[in-house]
C-alpha cells in the first residue's frame, strides 16, 4: 500500500495536471484580449510570469536547503538531495522563461534576444544554475561534493533578487512585472488576474511534484550504490572464502 | 491566434510533459534495478555472515579490507 506521503505526491501531480489545462483554456480561448497588446499577445502572461516565478521558488528552496545542509546542526545529505533536485527543476523553468520570454519579444520589440539587463541577468542565472548542476556532478567524496555544492547554490542565488529588481534598478526595455510581490500589487484585473494566478498556483503544483519525484530518484540512487557495495562486498567476501 | 503565442504554449507543455514523463520513467527503472539487484546481496551476506561465525571463512576479506583497499 503506498505510504502517505506518496499518495500526496500523487494527489499534488493530479491537482497540477488539472490546475495547467485550466489554465491553457482560460488562457487560449475565455481571457479577453489586452488594449495596447498586438495579436493577443497578452496570453504569453499566463505561462511567462509563472515560469519565472517558479523558478525564484525552485532556486529559493535549493538556496534554503543548501543553508540547512551547511549548518552543523541540520547538516543531512536530504538536504543536499533536495537542494539538487530544486535547482534541476528551476534550470527546467528558468529556460521555459527564457524561451517564452524570446517569443515574446520578437513580435513585440522586433528581436529575438537583446542585452537587456533583465535577459542578460535571468540567462546568467541558467548558466549559473547549469555550472551549479554540473559541479554536483563532479566525482568525489559525497559529503565534499554535497558541501561545495551548497557554497554554489549560495553564490548563485545572489542573482535572484538581481533579476527581479533589475527593471526597478536600471533602464530596461522590458516592462515593470505584471505581479509586484514587494508592493502586493497585481497589473492585471478581472479573469485575466485570476488565470494568471491559477497559472501560478499550478505551474508552482508542477514544480512541487516533479521536485518530490526528482529527490525520490536521487534516493533510489544512493540505495542503489549502497546496495552495490554490499554485493561487492558479498562477492569478496565469497571469493575470499574460495582462495581459503 | 498568433503563432508566437502557440509556440509559447507548446514549448511549454510539451517541455513540462517529457520531463515529468522521463522522471516517472526513470523512477520506475531505478526501482526494477534495485528490485532485481536487492535480493541477492540482502540474503547473501546474512548467508556468508554465518558461514564466518561457524568458522569456515576466516581469512576471507571483509569490509574494511575493502575500504582500505586491500
Amino acid at each position: 500500500m503506498p505510504s502517505l506521503r506518496s499518495r500526496l505526491v500523487t494527489l499534488v501531480g493530479w491537482l497540477a495536471l488539472v490546475g495547467v489545462i485550466a489554465t491553457v483554456w482560460l488562457g487560449l480561448f475565455v481571457t479577453p484580449d489586452a488594449v495596447g497588446f498586438p495579436d493577443g499577445l497578452v496570453r504569453l502572461l499566463y505561462v511567462h510570469p509563472p515560469m519565472a516565478w517558479v523558478a525564484f521558488v525552485a532556486y529559493g528552496m535549493a538556496f534554503l536547503s543548501s543553508l540547512l545542509y551547511l549548518w552543523p546542526r541540520t547538516r543531512d545529505m536530504r538536504f543536499d538531495r533536495l537542494a539538487g533536485a530544486s535547482a534541476e527543476v528551476g534550470v527546467v523553468f528558468t529556460g521555459l522563461t527564457l524561451v517564452t520570454g524570446s517569443l515574446w519579444g520578437r513580435p513585440t520589440w522586433g528581436v529575438w534576444w537583446t542585452w537587456d539587463p533583465l535577459l542578460t541577468t535571468t540567462a546568467l542565472l541558467f548558466v549559473l544554475y547549469l555550472g551549479y548542476l554540473a559541479l554536483r556532478r563532479v566525482p568525489g567524496d559525497p559529503e565534499a561534493v554535497a558541501g561545495r555544492s551548497a557554497i554554489a547554490a549560495l553564490i548563485a542565488f545572489v542573482d535572484v533578487p538581481v533579476v527581479y529588481f533589475s527593471v526597478s534598478w536600471w533602464r530596461s526595455l522590458h516592462q515593470a512585472p505584471t505581479v509586484d510581490f514587494t508592493g502586493r500589487h497585481l497589473y492585471v484585473h478581472g479573469s485575466m488576474a485570476w488565470t494568471m494566478l491559477l497559472g501560478f498556483v499550478s505551474f508552482t503544483l508542477a514544480y512541487a511534484w516533479m521536485t518530490a519525484r526528482r529527490y525520490r530518484l536521487a534516493s533510489l540512487a544512493v540505495q542503489q550504490e549502497d546496495e552495490g557495495l554490499a554485493h561487492a562486498i558479498a562477492e569478496r567476501r565469497a571469493e575470499g572464502r574460495v582462495l581459503v | 491566434m498568433s503563432p508566437y503565442i502557440e509556440a509559447g504554449y507548446a514549448v511549454v507543455l510539451a517541455t513540462l510533459g517529457v520531463y515529468a514523463a522521463s522522471l516517472a520513467s526513470r523512477e520506475r527503472s531505478a526501482r526494477r534495478r534495485l528490485g532485481t539487484k536487492a535480493s541477492p546481496p540482502a540474503a547473501r551476506p546474512a548467508q556468508l555472515e554465518r558461514q564466518l561465525l561457524d568458522g569456515a571463512g576466516d581469512g576471507a576479506p571483509g569490509a574494511d579490507d575493502l575500504e582500505a583497499g586491500a
